[in-house]
């Protein structure tokens, strides 16, 4: 059945086809209305869930981890200042290797407070073990909360899922909600071991000593890598039965091309309509979209941008000293390749300054007319 | 079989790994923690200790206030009905008159406002009448009782003791049964039906109740000799007269018999403008009686409104229905017109230092009089017992019998209650003072002992845990409106609907008394508080390590810690 629908609610939609059975959440611009949606499907009954108020996201993810440690399919959503303040618990949901599923509505950090797009604050969390995957369009969103929970469910460790903030949370698009028969075919319920049990106690989480710290770090590593497998694996299924696929790095018209723009998130479909306006015109330029970025898919990557001689990276992100941080991860991705390409970075889009096709046409005629990336890299349309 | 985890390790055995690779990729104990009594590191223990509601404190008829709240929640009426029979046979009169010293002692008022338990009182009191409930009654005893005086106090010793299966005859001086209820306090704030429905149901235990005999007059006290004990409850039925010059004129009356007369029927003479003079509910009584009479009436109180022993509700009412106060002013006498009453000559007062009653004491002030125009006056200023029926051998102080704490007169097997023992003067002290008489006749006619009374562990507001609660007002309690009321003696307060009592009772914190609300059993981070019978709680104490959480979380103060044996010296 096809929806005009907002990205917050795409997302209330595929917790809700999951058959998520806790919610714990806390309401913050602008993710509320994804927690709003679920809590209203809990209370009519359309969703038979316990949702959980709490009075802060560090207790949303303390929650979440709770339900999920006793076996329970768990589901939150937060965005920006909420995903800081849950920092301590998202390390401790992933090294407690659980398959908890979150929304996460990319909004920029304060102060400057902002309440719009911007994508550091879940790249802040880069290295506390979760997946992250980010959404260019509402169905992909509706689409990835189905693929997140197969994929956390079978390597045991926790999805992010990332939307722009009201570039798709707040925008309304036709998304096609999937039939509840073969999402439960897609996605069924088991039973999980080592769980939380009165009838069967066990310790849980206690003290590591440094003979065995290291091991348990190792396998949470070895399951990060094999994401990438299950994720393939869930979207070569998902395709199978529901006719929709991803991948977990697409190229856009790639073939031929001499430019390759590197793009994520909603940026990723500016730059489609940017790429189809400069082939219109002749140019050989193409998209990388990356959609996972832990664990980076450095195989897709390399594969797809191995021939190049120049690659722009946009990024709605800062690390500050030291640039984009999907350029890094780029970078770094591709370093070992023997012959790499040479990568330009661009910082646009901050604070949800608009990106759009123009930006992307300048950053593909910056690129084009330089032959040597500079050190740094360049603020679009910065006014200093 | 040896306890073990549901992974299939046994407690006794131990759990090797080939390598680190087999090791489970959480940090995770594999065998079960059952192994760990982490009870052993308690100092504290956490025990399920009811302790008393201040609202069952302060009730001088003893009900179980919280319990019967606590199955209206429910909705279970009846239950909650019979849970108030056990210890007062008069609910849908309390329900109206009672003067609630319950609520004041509600916690709930610290918070937002006291639970309305009157008007749930009176719910299921007219509940159990409208539904015909009845309570049961043990196998019949030989002993027989006589009881003096049909009024709260005599009703309610002759209840509980038909309850227990004495034979119990009421002698009563008045054509109805009810004493004060009958003849003192007016229909529209106890309607007769009402009172009478109960006292039926008080007969229908087979109580005998012979009216119109007065002891002392149509029979002695002493001609009682036919029965095994005797128990006297001929409450305050003379009014304090007022004591000032002219007080002997026509149009001097006194509010008992004021309202002895209207509730009897009798005809009343009454002049269009009334002095009421006191401020207690005698008082309100006779001057709402008077404005129903179609008088003007102004009530003439020596202290100031703060200082007024009637129940607010009463007094609201009567300022709602037009009756002017009078504050700080006392009647110095009576202005006399051929005999009748010309006028009332009063004196402003002041208030000086507290009493020996915690009032501030009223000083008149020189030079301050001032007449009032009317021709009636009503004395209400307190009221005294008629003793003189009393033979020699029953001891009486300060105006009334002696009685030790159980009703217990100086003549053996002759006990007392009520108005005229402990000159309380409300229906709800006079309805627990006849219950204690009745233990203590049943105790001195069956040689059982009787239960020895206990310092109560009363729960303070402090001691409620408010994170669970919510403010919410009472249900509005709708009255009948001020020109129908003024035009006759219908009821005022017209009584909660099954809705209100039920979104009512909701409020109760329930305080010191667990009502299963699963909070500790929730929070116990160890898993060691266990759900018998999907109810009650068990805790186990090879676990519970004593940390207190549910004692904290308790939202009423049911759980206490309490020092383990093993540290006590």
């Amino acid at each position: 059945m096809e929806k005009v629908i907002i990205g917050n609610y795409a997302v209330s939609y595929g917790a809700q086809l999951a058959r998520v059975q806790v919610i714990a959440a806390y309401p913050i611009t602008p993710q509320t209305q994804i927690v709003e949606k679920l809590a209203e499907m809990c209370a009519s009954g359309e969703l038979n869930a316990r949702f959980i108020p709490v009075e802060s996201e560090h207790s949303a993810m303390a929650s979440t981890i709770g339900a999920a440690a006793t076996g329970a399919r768990a589901f939150t959503a937060t965005s920006s200042q909420g995903l800081a303040l849950m920092h301590e618990m998202i390390h401790w949901a992933a090294a407690s290797r659980l398959p908890i599923v979150m929304a996460n509505v990319n909004r920029a950090l304060g102060p400057g407070w902002s309440i719009w797009a911007d994508q550091n604050d879940s790249l802040s969390q880069r290295d506390t073990g979760w997946l992250q995957f980010y959404c260019e369009s509402n169905q992909e969103v509706l689409d990835t909360v189905l693929q997140g929970y197969r994929i956390a469910e079978q390597v045991m460790l926790p999805v992010m899922i990332n939307l722009d903030g009201f570039l798709l949370s707040h925008t309304s698009e036709p998304v096609d909600i999937p039939d509840q028969a073969l999402v439960d075919k897609y996605l069924p319920l088991t039973r999980r071991h080592l769980i939380l049990d009165p009838d069967d106690p066990h310790s849980f989480c206690g003290l590591v000593d440094p003979g065995h710290y290291m091991e348990m770090r190792y396998k949470m590593h070895q399951a990060q890598l094999q994401g990438k497998e299950a994720a393939r694996e869930a979207d070569a299924q998902f395709k199978a039965i529901f006719g929709r696929s991803y991948g977990l790095a697409e190229g856009y018209r790639l073939e031929g091309a001499e430019l390759a723009l590197v793009a994520s998130g909603t940026i990723a479909s500016t730059s489609r309509v940017a790429v189809d306006r400069l082939r219109g015109r002749g140019e050989k330029v193409g998209l990388l979209k990356i959609r996972m970025f832990r664990p980076f898919p450095g195989e897709e990557v390399g594969e797809l941008l191995g021939g190049f001689k120049k690659v722009a990276v946009i990024d709605r992100n800062i690390s500050f000293g030291h640039g984009g941080i999907f350029c890094q991860e780029l970078k770094s991705a591709l370093y070992n390749l023997p012959q790499r390409p040479q990568v330009y970075g661009y910082i646009a889009g901050l604070g949800g300054r608009d990106v759009t096709p123009q930006t992307i046409l300048d950053i593909a005629e910056l690129t084009a007319c330089r032959d040597v990336p500079p050190a740094e890299a360049d603020w679009i349309g910065v006014k200093v | 079989m040896a306890p073990g985890s549901k992974a299939g390790w046994r407690l006794d055995e131990k759990i090797t790994f080939a390598s680190e690779r087999d090791m489970p990729p959480l940090a995770v104990s594999l065998g079960t923690m059952l192994v760990n009594k982490t009870g052993t590191w308690r100092y504290m223990r956490p025990v399920y200790e009811d302790k008393t509601p201040p609202c069952n404190h302060a009730c001088p008829a003893g009900e179980k206030i919280q319990a019967y709240l606590e199955l209206s929640k429910a909705g279970e009426f009846g239950r909650a009905w019979e849970l108030i029979m056990e210890d007062n046979p008069l609910p849908s009169v309390c329900g109206r008159v009672c003067y609630h010293p319950c609520e004041q002692a509600c916690n709930r008022s610290n918070f937002d406002e006291p639970l309305a338990i009157h008007h749930v009182e009176r719910f299921l009191g007219d509940y159990g009448l409208r539904k015909n409930l009845k309570v049961k009654r043990e196998a019949a005893r030989s002993e027989r009782v006589a009881v003096v005086g049909a009024g709260p106090a005599g009703l309610s010793c002759a209840y509980h003791l038909a309850r227990k299966g004495y034979a119990v005859t009421i002698y009563e001086a008045q054509p109805v049964a009810g004493g004060m209820l009958a003849v003192g306090i007016p229909r529209y704030r106890l309607p007769r039906d009402i009172l009478e429905k109960e006292i039926a149901n008080i007969c229908s235990l087979g109580v005998e109740i012979k009216t119109g005999i007065r002891i002392g007059l149509d029979i002695a006290l002493d001609d009682l000799s036919g029965y095994q004990a005797v128990f006297i409850a001929t409450g305050q039925h003379q009014s304090t007269r007022l004591d000032i010059p002219g007080q002997e004129a026509r149009g001097v009356v006194y509010g008992l018999d004021l309202l002895r007369d209207l509730n009897l029927g009798r005809s009343v003479e009454m002049g269009r403008r009334v002095a009421v003079i006191g401020g207690g509910n005698t008082a309100m009584d006779a001057a709402r009686s008077a404005v129903r009479q179609g008088a003007r009436v102004t009530v003439v109180y020596r202290r100031s409104r703060e200082e007024m022993p009637a129940i607010p509700e009463e007094i609201r009412e009567a300022e709602e229905e037009g009756i002017q106060f009078l504050y700080l002013s006392a009647p110095k006498r009576v202005l006399v017109k051929n005999a009748a009453v010309g006028g009332l000559e009063c004196l402003k007062m002041r208030l000086g230092e507290p009493d020996q009653s915690g009032r501030r004491r009223p000083i008149p002030v020189d030079g301050t009089e001032f007449i009032l125009d009317v021709d009636t006056v009503i004395g209400a200023i307190g009221q005294e017992a008629d003793l003189s029926f009393l033979p020699s051998g029953i001891a009486t102080d300060r105006g009334g019998i002696q009685i030790d704490d159980h009703g217990v007169t100086t003549r053996p097997g002759t006990f007392s209650g009520g108005d005229v023992a402990t000159g309380a003067g409300t229906v709800t002290a006079a309805i627990g003072s006849g219950k204690k008489a009745a233990l203590a006749i049943h105790s001195y006619l069956s040689g059982e002992e009787m239960e020895e009374a206990f310092e109560p562990r009363v729960v303070a507001y402090e001691e409620i845990n408010l994170d669970y609660f919510e403010t919410a007002a009472r249900p509005v309690m709708p009255r009948r409106q001020i020109t129908e009321r003024l035009a006759g003696f219908a009821e005022v307060v017209l009584g909660y609907t099954e809705a209100a009592t039920l979104t009512e009772a909701q409020r109760c914190f329930s305080c010191g008394v667990c009502n299963h609300c699963d909070t500790c059993w929730l929070f116990c981070p160890d898993v060691a508080i266990a759900k018998v019978n999907h109810r009650d709680y068990l805790i186990n104490y090879d676990y519970c390590k004593g940390c207190g959480v549910c004692v904290e979380e308790c939202p009423r103060s049911a759980i206490s810690m309490e020092e383990e044996m093993k540290w006590k010296k």
